[in-house]
């Protein structure tokens, strides 16, 4: 809007005088993104066209990465969720989504359904198992429902 | 770090060349900038000589050179040549001198078709880099002057000519007064011809 | 004065020549091999043009095969020595294992190494929709659609642990990047992973595929319809006429007539010639040892059903 604002007032010159970057295609707080398990929930919200907000990632520089945990909220409620698919440019060799795809999990890690119906990559496997404590949540329990990997 | 476009094949320029376009200050952008260059390489390919901005000759330089080299290796018969041609000169006859006597001209050379020489600054005023721009084996006479005392260089031409009329002159005139005065007026016939030599000599 | 009009008589007698002899042919009723023969030698062996010579090397079409052998043309990033090492170095890999010929458009099927794998080997078909990067940071991009799901993995050309590349389908497409095909209804870059590759006999040209894709409803993620793209069939459905107008003022028509941003992009034929020189014969050695490999596996065959 700016940018055309700038255009009006000043006709003669074409380019701008300042810089605009294209869409960075990140998970940043109130982003939306698909549930890609069966649960209950992440059906519902999915099939009435309201996916889930981003209202936290758990990480210091508030950018979600792939495998990174982020709690949502979903027809009203706040869940925590895995980020197993990302659109933004990934590393190579590392798969990229064409959607920002979350699994939703409890506070230990246990998966809210019991199958994903989309491919995970593989590198989600060492992520994870680097993630999971002895003592606190396993979130390798997701790797056992996957049903594909690419 | 980029792959290079291989759909097209251009040879090699002689000359230098920036890593980056020079923009060349105009209000209507990047479209202004190609029709001030169209301008002038028109013009240097119509007169073979111009004085012009440093910047906008160098630039200019570059186009001339492209499109020469672009008519060498495709000749005439070649339609995008020809609509390249087309675009840069602007005036249609120009093409034909392009492509009938440019052409032959620089087949068969290793230089650069152009020459750029940086002309003297102005000595009051805004300071703006001079230059002149010229196509290689113009009939005009050579910019770069170092051999002076060559005889047949143009200025030594027309100056030994000069000289050859004067003295001619003066002796046709010492021959008249010789035949109605007689030897009164030979003091002053001497003096007349010392003094105007002086320039000549210099 | 003299020494001016001497020069330029020289010239414009030449350029009256050619003149001359021009006319002389459309207004002469002689047949035209009388009259060109003999001048037409006489002129070509003082004139050798170097420019038309060089163009000439057939060399020249390896670009279009090994486009990464080509460094990238910003002379800010360009290092004689260092370009030269990465050559043999991209040599060396490609004594290791087989980077076949492939093109963008092209169906690929890639094993690699993969530490995080069960298998420790993870294998992807897609088509290939981005092919770019000089010299060992060579990469290319292969998309597909696994469980209604668009994935795209970039893939480094020289990477040391790539086991495999496999060209199931040899072919080209309409145009030089299909970036849009992340836009475009999924049946275009769906590929069954269990797909058997397609030989094309020996000596036949690269097949171009001029299939149409559909695009999908906006928004999109480009302005295709600025890109002039000739694989898309249905971009002016989705447009509004502010798209139009805007496509109209943006439009560059004297962007093909930039003689120094094509010169800018691409690397001169005299550089290019010294750089195929420098690899076609091992090129060729290594395509001739492949095709021996092949031919060897293609006698093996009847031999076991035999047995």
């Amino acid at each position: 809007m700016f940018k055309s604002l700038v255009s009006k007032l000043n006709p003669v010159q074409l380019s701008c005088g300042f810089h605009t970057t294209a869409c960075m295609n990140e998970v940043r707080l109130l982003s939306r993104l698909r549930v890609v398990d069966n649960s209950e929930i992440g059906k519902r919200a999915m099939a009435e066209g309201k996916p889930p907000k981003v209202i936290c990632v758990y990480n210091k520089k508030h950018v979600g990465y792939i495998g990174d945990r982020v709690l949502v909220a979903i027809k009203g409620q706040k869940k925590k969720g895995i980020l197993v698919g990302m659109k933004q440019k990934q590393s190579v060799k590392v798969p990229k989504f064409d959607s920002n795809n979350v699994v939703l999990i409890d506070d230990n890690g246990t998966p809210l359904g019991n199958r994903i119906h989309v491919p995970i990559p593989t590198i989600l496997r060492t992520i994870l198992k680097e993630k999971t404590h002895s003592k606190g949540a396993d979130y390798t329990k997701l790797l056992a429902i996957a049903t594909r990997f690419v | 770090m980029n792959q290079a476009d291989v759909s097209k094949l251009v040879s090699k320029l002689r000359i230098n060349v920036l890593p980056k376009h020079r923009n060349l200050n105009n209000p209507k952008g990047p479209e202004g900038r190609i029709d001030k260059l169209r301008k002038t390489v028109t013009g240097l390919i119509k007169f073979e000589r111009i004085e012009l901005n440093y910047n906008r000759a160098d630039e200019a330089r570059q186009y001339a050179e492209r499109l020469i080299s672009e008519a060498i290796r495709h000749g005439d018969c070649h339609k995008p040549t020809m609509d390249t041609a087309n675009f840069w000169l602007l005036e249609k006859e120009l093409i034909h001198k392009l492509f009938k006597v440019l052409v032959p001209r620089y087949e068969a050379t290793n230089l650069s078709y152009t020459r750029l020489i940086s002309a003297p600054q102005q000595q009051y005023g805004r300071h703006t880099d001079k230059a002149v721009l010229e196509l290689r084996g113009n009939p005009f006479p050579d910019l770069m002057n170092y051999k002076t005392n060559n005889k047949l260089l143009i200025q030594n031409v027309l100056l030994d000519a000069a000289k050859q009329d004067y003295k001619q002159s003066k002796i046709n005139e010492i021959a008249n007064n010789i035949g109605k005065k007689g030897n009164s007026s030979l003091d002053k016939s001497s003096k007349n011809i010392e003094v105007p030599e002086k320039p000549t000599e210099s | 004065m003299a020494l001016a009009i001497r020069r330029s008589t020289s010239e414009v007698f030449g350029a009256a020549k050619w003149f001359i002899r021009r006319d002389c042919r459309a207004l002469s009723t002689l047949p035209e091999k009388a009259v060109e023969v003999p001048v037409e030698k006489k002129r070509d062996r003082p004139v050798v043009s170097r420019i038309r010579a060089n163009a000439r090397n057939p060399n020249l079409a390896l670009r279009h095969v090994y486009p990464e052998f080509l460094p990238d043309p910003n002379p800010k990033w360009r290092n004689s020595l260092r370009e030269k090492l990465e050559r043999t170095d991209m040599l060396n890999r490609r004594k290791q294992i087989d980077i076949p010929e492939f093109y963008v458009g092209s169906i690929l099927a890639v094993t690699v190494a993969d530490p995080h794998a069960q298998g420790k080997t993870n294998r992807f078909v897609g088509i290939c929709i981005e092919r770019k990067g000089a010299g060992l940071r060579a990469e290319f991009t292969l998309r597909n659609v696994v469980d209604h799901q668009g994935v795209e993995v970039r893939y480094d050309l020289y990477d040391p642990t790539v086991h495999s590349i496999q060209v199931l389908r040899l072919e080209k497409r309409l145009d030089d990047k299909l970036l849009y095909l992340r836009d475009a209804l999924p049946e275009y870059s769906t590929f069954p992973f269990d797909m058997d590759p397609e030989i094309l006999p020996d000596g036949t040209p690269v097949p171009v595929n001029p299939v149409q894709v559909k695009l999908k409803p906006r928004p999109w993620l480009e302005r295709w319809e600025r890109q002039e793209l000739q694989g898309v069939s249905n971009i002016e459905e989705h447009l509004k006429e502010k798209d139009r107008v805007r496509r109209e003022l943006r439009k560059e028509p004297w962007e093909k007539y930039d003689l120094m941003k094509q010169y800018r992009k691409t690397i001169p034929i005299e550089d290019q010639n010294d750089i195929w020189a420098e690899v076609n014969h091992q090129l060729k050695q290594l395509q001739l040892t492949r095709k021996k490999v092949s031919r060897k596996r293609t006698f093996g065959v009847p031999k076991t059903q035999l047995g």
